[in-house]
């Protein structure tokens, strides 16, 4: 059976004359201001995002109460689905405002160049609709694929991960951990400062580190977890988890990407085959942070036997784990893993060519340099470039300066890219979803990861999109000759 | 400033295979193309950079 994966992300937004109080209406302008074929709504009843993995459901989400302060009566419209503006994208991804950031969620994909490509075109496909709703209004609109304000505001880019519901959850915990508190050494993408009181660092490795609070829980907005306990599917639930990983950076680097997502999907394999870490961490909340702001780079953490070990040491052993797997499709991440983590231990900063934290930090250290400037005195600086680094704009981000430059390795095509944004991957599910989207989006009256619900001409249905069809391929060539929707449900019903 | 390295590291391309459970096939390496690094406009793109625009920047809570 294939792996299953994808990346949700929340961009940042800027409108040139409006604060946070507007960011809300203008996220969803920007959304609204897609331009190209999409089906919807959301079917917001086939989720609960209350529904926790230990076997509870909880009354409500915690909410950060400092964001209140930008809420104004009379900010939001009356339907989720108003508010949200859902739209299921010809490449099967989905894109939607989620309280004031637009969110790009790739589709399903089971290799990690189509991830790659996916995720890239989820940049231009929202840059575009920035440079539409600008064009409308006549002001800037810039989008920021980061995670952090600076002044205690992040939002996430999440990972999605099928395991397989036999594995009991306090398994996924106690060996998930130490891999997530660690793996921030290549996946972080760097940060300027600190957003945690009391605490001051000059440049940390992870954006995301010093927003999470707690080992587990089924929280997002407020008291994040290092693991999150979200139990929805977005699949058969008596089969399936969705490993729902908050504790990651937006990463621009797609070599990152594709270690990070690569790397923990053979880690959730691991888990599934019954393996247990040998590694278990004293404190793995603390652990992350220390590994993030740790700038002697050692990145040594406390285990619960009182000895210490590094977090490179820690990522070591579920890469021993993982090769003994001997998993088809994972040469290229085993390989290229184990030589990070090699480069890490002895010369982290020559990884500039690769790893976001440390290609940014390579950029700033020779701008202060060259500028005269200094990393105390000069924070607000610094930041702004740090800001800048994750600016899509091709011809404004500092990242795509990098890539300009011939600084910074990729991984896909400019022509994989171009074509993710209209194709989806065509070995999982989202390929029939892309093709329904295409054929049909006019007769789609509700849509969801796992379907349609439709009407066309007097008749209504649901279609259930297969989850493990032998041949998506096949199965969407019939979806595009199908005459109709009734035609396509039993196309997928016989499948 | 300095040259940065990405010219000096031959990555190996990034497969277009799934990565399977047990049953699958694997896939093999290429070459990738890096351009020879220039430093010198991005220098320039860096000094463009508003340094006062963290500052402005606030964002709603996210997930």
């Amino acid at each position: 059976m294939n792996s299953l994966f994808g990346i949700e992300t929340e961009y940042g937004i800027t409108v040139e004359g409006a604060d946070a109080t507007h960011l809300v209406a203008e996220s969803r302008e920007v959304v609204k201001s897609y331009s190209g074929r999409y089906a919807g709504p959301w079917n917001y009843r086939a989720e609960d995002p209350r529904n926790d993995m230990r076997g509870f459901h909880v009354d409500k989400l915690s909410q950060d109460p400092t964001d209140a302060q930008f809420d104004k009566p009379g900010d939001r419209v009356q339907s989720p689905s108003e508010d949200r503006c859902d739209r299921v994208l010809l490449n099967g991804a989905r894109l939607y405002n989620d309280h004031g950031h637009p969110e790009y969620s790739t589709p399903e994909c089971n290799d990690l160049r189509s991830l790659v490509a996916h995720d890239k075109a989820g940049e231009r496909i929202i840059l575009e609709c920035a440079h539409a709703r600008a064009a409308t209004i006549g002001k800037t609109v810039d989008i920021f694929k980061n995670n952090t304000d600076f002044h205690g505001a992040s939002y996430g880019t999440h990972e999605s991960y099928l395991v397989l519901r036999s594995v009991p959850w306090s398994e996924v915990v106690q060996n998930l951990a130490p891999f997530l508190a660690t793996r921030i050494i290549y996946a972080g993408a760097g940060k300027v400062g600190s957003e945690e009181r009391g605490i001051t660092c000059k440049y940390q490795l992870s954006q995301r580190a010093d927003f999470f609070m707690v080992l587990q829980s089924v929280d997002t907005l407020h008291n994040r977890p290092l693991v999150n306990t979200r139990d929805e599917a977005h699949g058969d639930p008596r089969r399936f988890r969705r490993l729902h990983v908050i504790a990651g950076d937006a990463n621009m680097s797609e070599y990152s990407t594709a270690l990070r997502v690569g790397a923990t999907n053979l880690v959730a394999a691991l888990i599934e085959s019954g393996w247990q870490t040998p590694v278990v961490l004293k404190d793995a909340v603390r652990a992350i942070k220390h590994v993030s702001r740790d700038e002697t780079y050692k990145w040594m953490v406390d285990t619960d036997d009182g000895d210490s070990i590094s977090a490179v040491d820690v990522q070591r052993v579920y890469l021993r784990g993982a090769r003994e797997l001997n998993l088809p499709g994972s040469d290229w991440v085993l390989d290229e893993w184990e030589e990070v983590l090699n480069i890490l231990d002895n010369d982290p900063m020559s990884l500039s060519d690769r790893l976001d934290w440390v290609a940014k930090k390579s950029l700033l250290d020779e701008f202060v340099e060259a500028e005269e400037l200094d990393w105390t005195q000069d924070v607000a600086t610094l930041q702004s470039l740090d800001l800048a680094y994750h600016n899509v704009d091709p011809e404004a981000g500092l990242y795509y300066g990098l890539v300009d430059a011939g600084a910074m390795s990729t991984l896909v095509t400019d022509e994989e890219i171009e074509a993710a944004r209209c194709e989806p991957p065509l070995s999982t599910r989202a390929a029939l979803r892309g093709a329904i989207v295409r054929r049909f989006a006019p007769q789609i009256k509700a849509a969801s990861w796992g379907g349609f619900a439709w009407e066309d001409g007097g008749q209504r249905g649901v279609i259930a999109l297969p989850e493990a069809a032998e041949d998506y391929a096949a199965l969407r060539e019939k979806i595009e000759s199908a005459e109709n929707l009734s035609d396509v449900a039993a196309i997928l019903r016989t499948s | 400033m300095n040259d940065f390295r990405a010219d000096e590291t031959m990555r190996r391309p990034l497969p277009a295979d799934p990565m399977q459970k047990p049953g699958g096939d694997d896939s093999g390496p290429s070459a990738p193309k890096v351009k020879k690094p220039d430093t010198r406009q991005l220098l320039d793109r860096m000094k463009r950079v508003d340094p006062e625009q963290a500052k402005r920047y606030r964002q709603r809570s996210g997930q």
